[in-house]
């Protein structure tokens, strides 16, 4: 119902926000012998002669029960859920989507799992070895790692692993059914580029988390009874730690599957951030309203899914 | 003469140009080499082909793409490397150039008998004329040329045409439009509103290509086009690829133009932009066989052509267009501002940043050379204005041209330009030669995918705004006019001066060819005297591709690759 | 405990902060004791001299940031003759190619104008956050749920194509309000849209750290005795969140200074010829090939402004961290 209500409010204030765009879509489509009868016509056939309002309620239709393009004898239908069609790509907004969510959705688990796995684990070693030089080696990196610019690392891998060094081909999208190997070939430096950034932030945070739970006096208590070191970390420490883990990890991976603009730009993956961003350089409404409702969907939801893990996992939040 | 996008050199057109520097008509067949089979491979950052649908496609790539591979059209240059024999049209889907009559009212085509869609159906002189028709819908076939429109004898209200295209016209409007394209079995017959010359070097526009009723899918014909060429779509997902394999329907036997050499074809889009270049020169596996449309990275130009190893991959050839620096004359109306900045600029400067001398010749005004006889120096820069400027400006002379002038020089001016970065240090670089003058100029650099929406709006363009343009026919006609008349459909200088305007009409009304001619040379002249533009370089091109790729060359009627001839080695 | 989710720039950025009590002098002295903070404290000042005194270092080593020097560069593509990307007395670091500008001149230049966005943008963030965190801890009820709402759904926007879609219309709207056109309504852009980030997250965090310092027993108590609401405010509550908000700046400030860097290479920047660290580092990437210097020069910067932040934030939160071990 909340997810109902945020995505309603969410819908109005994107199409809000981009229908306030000043450039006249209409006048974009019109070429060079562009007349006033031309660009009323483009108007007509982009839909922007009605009011907002009439555009909005006629898009939110079209999402449920579709609806009907063109004029005359050159009409077509765009089946529900219709998310509008782009006059710019000649394509079904849907269909769009639909064709670039994939990409995106492994992109974003790829480099989730490395980062993940990668974070957590430095995260845990460095706390164990508090104030050691290996904490301190670890904390310098991670800090350099995530200074960075974000487009940096990208375009420094592709400069040396592939054209330098030559140890992987040019990356060239193909879904993992048609070609696999060239496809982990063509996914492998986004991954590693991705987790790169945000397994810096990772290691921190686990390692302050581990910190953290380590003073509180339950794990003292289990230090007590006598349990050994390694059920002290993973049954008490780590799970408590976790939560606050769990809520990154899950806005995170959120936040990517919306898109993640500069990794598909820099390495050419025809995912839904670089759908997005072409169609907001080229004032594409229908698709950028569509792509923007998408990546919030996935925030609204990763929210709520995180906010039931958090119940689930810390023993606290559990016990009220 | 359509515009479009060119994000790499932030010139903001690319054009059809179709350079006919003579008007024979001969057919003959130029044999061309290659080794047949294989696939080309077409590399590409952009996400799709613009347009595909031979009514909307108007951008030189894409056409030169289209009607090598897909679509046949009445007439079409020979693809040869030598200018002057490229500029000269064949017979295509017609068996002949076509037919004058009337004074050039009347054009007669007649179709070569044997031509096939992909689907085994004959190609038929009803399908031309529906082809013709789709470009009057409007609001459908957007992007495309109009000439249908505006050269075709159907009535026009307020410079629209009363017959709406085909898929919503009343049997009257129909009548309108089968009076003016009449089918009689293999004869086809354009009834023009006016004698036009030229109209068979128009019919190379896939705009006058066929397209079937009954596979007519109106917007959405853009992705599926049906073939009457050597190739069919086989698959196109935008933002991945466009595969094209054989077309079984299509043979040799019928077309006289299209080797035909490779057994398929795939433009592969989305390509990581920064490296395009640094991937073709490396030239590994795959790549060998292909080809970019791009354009090389200014960065790798001097690797490129300072390796010997390139020599064979490389092309550096001249593109068709000008490109210049609009002044708003009804911002800047004296002529001494306008000829003051002209004074001012350092030309140097621009062409260090577009590349040094990979970026082409110091121009002297809109017509280039290589349109042929139309163009003549016009000694702007050798004391036209007074003095001589060299390229690195007469600092001197602009501000002696502003005291002259009588006036306060309309301080701050706006420059309008796409923005990329290369326009980006442009302009700086005017910003910085200007303020020697004392003159201000603001730069506003607009969003490439709306430049033209804003400069083609008098109430949003400023003083200033970089365009370019290359002409479509060898006439000056399709330039002149173009630019600097109220009528023209690019005229970035909002100039409308009756007697100007005057002598174009006349010139353009001139019989005798050379007489015509020097009529042009001297309002070339006239319009660089009055400073409607600053003209500021004839453009050059550069391009690499596999090693494997034969047949590679810039294809001048179109500025492009000849598609249609390339072919790869085994 | 709150963080930065940071779509814009697929960078996450912590900002785990246990807040202790006012222990503002033994923080002090422990932040003293820490070299590293020292040392990031020195980069940060000098960073910061270098950019005021931009124009007076420009003078006495006779450079300029917007004067082509094209004929120091080659007519073969325009790249700068000599080496190290023509490196020379004149150009101690090297001059652009295709212009011949002067790097140094840029970079100084460059450094006033990204770290006016930075701390600017930071600035009102910080504030944002901050009244709109107290605003809603504080009311709780109606006030409160909204203010939360506003804030999800602020949050759940894939901000940097809003940013990019706005930016050219929010120009526009700031320009009509007076400021002239050009670069200051473009900065001014950038650093509101840079704002926009932000404040949520800080926002959030100090909603928390309201909430729960109510239930402490000096708030309480200071209720219970009948302060006024404006006392408590400022008396009780702002000085026990000094800590997350100094926390919060120095994590925000480097996060800022790479936003601006990330919009330049997605081509929002300021006008030219005026440089950024962004905007140069956006330029001089695609020139790492053929003249790798030009692309260390801003970048060298801009690490060592974005680390030294960092690092100063690390050693802050060490500072405040009442559970940190006594030194």
């Amino acid at each position: 119902m909340l997810m109902v209500f945020m995505l309603t409010i969410l819908s109005i204030v994107t199409f809000l926000l981009f229908n306030a765009v000043p450039t006249d879509p209409a006048r974009l489509t019109c070429g060079k012998t562009c007349s006033p009868a031309t660009i009323e016509a483009n108007r007509i056939r982009l839909g922007l002669d009605q009011p907002l309002i009439t555009q909005y309620l006629e898009w939110i239709k079209g999402i449920f029960a579709g609806r009907t393009y063109g004029s005359g004898t050159a009409t077509f239908n765009c089946d529900a859920p219709c998310l509008g069609y782009s006059f710019r790509n000649g394509e079904q907004v849907t269909d769009m989507i639909v064709t670039s969510l994939p990409v995106t959705i492994y992109l974003a688990l790829g480099a989730f799992v490395l980062w993940m796995v990668g974070g957590i684990s430095t995260g845990i070693y460095a706390a164990r070895k508090k104030g050691k030089w290996q904490d301190r080696a670890i904390m310098g990196v991670t800090l350099v790692g995530y200074s960075l610019p974000v487009f940096f690392i990208g375009i420094l891998m592709l400069i040396f692993v592939v054209v330098r060094w030559n140890i992987l081909p040019y990356p060239s999208y193909v879904g993992p059914n048609v070609d696999t190997l060239q496809f982990l070939q063509t996914m492998i430096l986004p991954w590693i580029s991705l987790a790169i950034l945000y397994a810096a932030y990772y290691t921190r945070l686990t390692r302050s988390q581990m910190l953290d739970t380590m003073s509180e006096d339950y794990i003292r208590t289990a230090r007590a009874k006598g349990l050994p070191e390694k059920i002290v970390l993973r049954k008490h420490a780590l799970r408590a730690g976790l939560t606050p883990i769990v809520t990154s990890a899950g806005l995170d991976l959120a936040g990517l599957l919306g898109g993640a603009v500069i990794t598909e730009y820099i390495f050419g993956l025809p995912g839904l951030g670089r759908l997005a961003i072409g169609a907001v350089t080229e004032y594409d409404l229908p698709t950028i309203t569509a792509t923007t409702l998408v990546a919030a969907t996935f925030v609204i939801v990763a929210n709520i899914v995180v906010d039931l893990l958090y119940a689930a996992i810390d023993p606290r939040v559990r016990l009220q | 003469m359509n515009k479009t996008t060119n994000i790499r050199f932030g010139v903001g057109v690319a054009s059809v140009a179709l350079l006919l520097s003579a008007c024979s008509s001969k057919s003959d067949n130029n044999s061309q080499s290659g080794t047949a089979g294989g696939t080309l491979y077409i590399l590409t950052a952009a996400e799709q082909i613009l347009h595909l649908d031979p009514q909307r496609n108007y951008t030189g790539e894409d056409l030169a793409f289209a009607s090598g591979f897909l679509n046949r059209t009445l007439t079409q240059y020979a693809m040869t490397k030598d200018n002057n024999a490229a500029s000269q049209i064949q017979a295509d889907l017609a068996t002949d150039t076509g037919t004058a009559s009337d004074g050039g009212k009347t054009w007669e085509f007649t179709l070569r008998d044997g031509v096939k869609w992909e689907d085994g159906k004959p190609v038929t002189c009803a399908d031309v004329a529906y082809g013709v028709s789709r470009t009057f819908a409007t609001d459908v076939i957007t992007d495309g040329p109009t000439y249908a429109i505006s050269l075709l004898d159907i009535p026009k209200a307020d410079g629209v045409s009363e017959y709406p295209g085909p898929y919503k016209a009343s049997a009257a409007q129909q009548t309108l439009f089968d009076k003016a394209v009449v089918c009689d079995g293999n004869k086809l017959t354009f009834n023009l509103g006016a004698p036009t010359a030229d109209f068979n070097y128009a019919v190379t526009l896939s705009a006058f290509a066929p397209v079937r009723k009954d596979a007519d899918t109106g917007e959405r014909y853009d992705d599926s086009v049906l073939s009457n060429g050597p190739y069919k779509i086989a698959s196109y997902v935008k933002n991945s690829k466009l595969v094209l394999v054989r077309n079984d329907q299509w043979s040799k036997d019928t077309d006289p133009i299209r080797p035909a050499f490779p057994d398929s074809i795939e433009y592969v889009f989305s390509i990581a932009q920064p490296l395009l270049t640094q991937r073709l020169m490396k030239d590994s596996g795959k790549d060998a066989m292909a080809i970019s449309p791009d354009g090389v990275d200014p960065t790798q130009l001097a690797v490129i052509f300072g390796d010997a190893k390139y020599t064979n991959r490389r092309l550096n050839d001249y593109d068709p267009y000008v490109r210049y620096i609009a002044i708003n004359t009804k911002k800047v109306p004296n002529v001494k501002h306008r000829q003051a900045m002209l004074a001012a600029l350092n030309r140097a400067d621009l062409r260090k940043i577009a590349g040094g001398k990979y970026a082409g010749d110091d121009a002297d005004g809109v017509v280039k050379p290589n349109i042929g006889q139309d163009y003549a120096a016009t000694g702007l820069w050798d004391g036209l204005l007074g003095e001589a400027i060299p390229d690195t400006g007469n600092v001197a002379l602009a501000k002696k041209l502003i005291a002259e002038s009588g006036e306060k020089f309309p301080n701050p001016i706006v420059f309008d330009y796409g923005q990329s970065p290369t326009a980006d240090k442009s302009a700086s670089a005017i910003v910085a030669a200007m303020a020697r003058a004392g003159i201000v100029v603001k730069p506003n650099p607009i969003e490439v995918g709306a430049y033209y929406g804003v400069v083609l709006d008098p109430a949003k363009q400023g003083s200033l705004s970089a365009g370019g343009w290359g002409p479509d026919w060898s006439n000056a006609s399709t330039v002149l006019p173009e630019l600097f008349t109220p009528g023209g459909g690019f005229n970035l200088s909002q100039f409308d001066d009756k007697a100007f305007t005057a002598e174009s009409d006349a010139a353009k009304a001139i019989a005798d060819r050379v007489e015509q001619a020097a009529a042009w040379q001297a309002l070339n002249v006239k319009a660089a005297e009055l400073a409607l533009v600053i003209p500021t370089r004839f453009g050059k091109e550069q391009r690499i591709q596999g090693s494997m790729v034969q047949g590679a060359y810039i294809w001048g009627p179109y500025g492009s690759y000849p598609y249609g001839a390339l072919s790869v080695s085994q | 405990m709150a963080r930065k989710n940071n779509d814009v720039l697929e960078v996450p950025q912590s900002v785990t902060v246990t807040v202790g009590r006012t222990l503002t002098q033994i923080a002090w002295l422990r932040l003293r004791r820490d070299r590293v903070a020292k040392v990031c404290m020195a980069i940060l000042i000098f960073i910061a001299f270098i950019a005021i005194f931009a124009p007076l270092i420009c003078n006495v080593l006779k450079i300029d940031p917007y004067e082509f020097n094209s004929a120091l560069l080659s007519d073969d593509g325009g790249l700068p003759s000599g080496r190290f990307g023509g490196v020379s007395l004149a150009h101690p670091l090297g001059i652009e190619p295709l212009t011949g500008r002067d790097i140094l001149a840029r970079l100084l230049y460059g450094s006033r104008i990204s770290l006016f966005i930075a701390v600017t943008a930071t600035a009102i963030t910080v504030v944002t956050g901050v009244v709109i965190g107290i605003l809603a801890g504080n009311s709780r009820g109606r006030l409160d749920t909204f203010l939360s709402r506003v804030m999800d759904i602020t949050l759940a926007f894939p901000l940097l194509l809003v940013i990019i879609a706005m930016s050219p219309v929010l120009e526009q709207r700031i320009a009509s309000f007076g400021i002239p056109e050009g670069n200051s309504s473009r900065i001014v852009t950038l650093i509101l849209v840079l704002s926009v980030f932000g404040w949520p997250y800080l926002a959030r965090l100090i909603r928390g750290q309201v909430l729960s310092l109510r239930e402490r027993e000096f708030v309480e108590a200071a209720i219970s005795i009948g302060s006024s609401n404006r006392r408590i405010l400022f008396k009780e509550l702002l000085p026990n969140l000094w800590g997350p908000i100094l926390i919060y700046t120095t994590i925000a400030l480097p996060g800022l200074i790479g936003a601006e860097a990330t919009l330049a290479f997605l081509g929002i920047s300021v006008l030219p010829p005026t440089a950024t660290w962004g905007s140069m580092l956006q330029e001089s990437v695609s020139y790492f090939s053929v003249d790798p210097f030009y692309f260390f020069v801003p970048l060298t910067m801009l690490l060592a402004a974005v680390l030294s932040f960092n690092l100063l934030g690390d050693a802050l939160r060490d500072a405040l961290d009442p559970k940190a071990g006594r030194m």
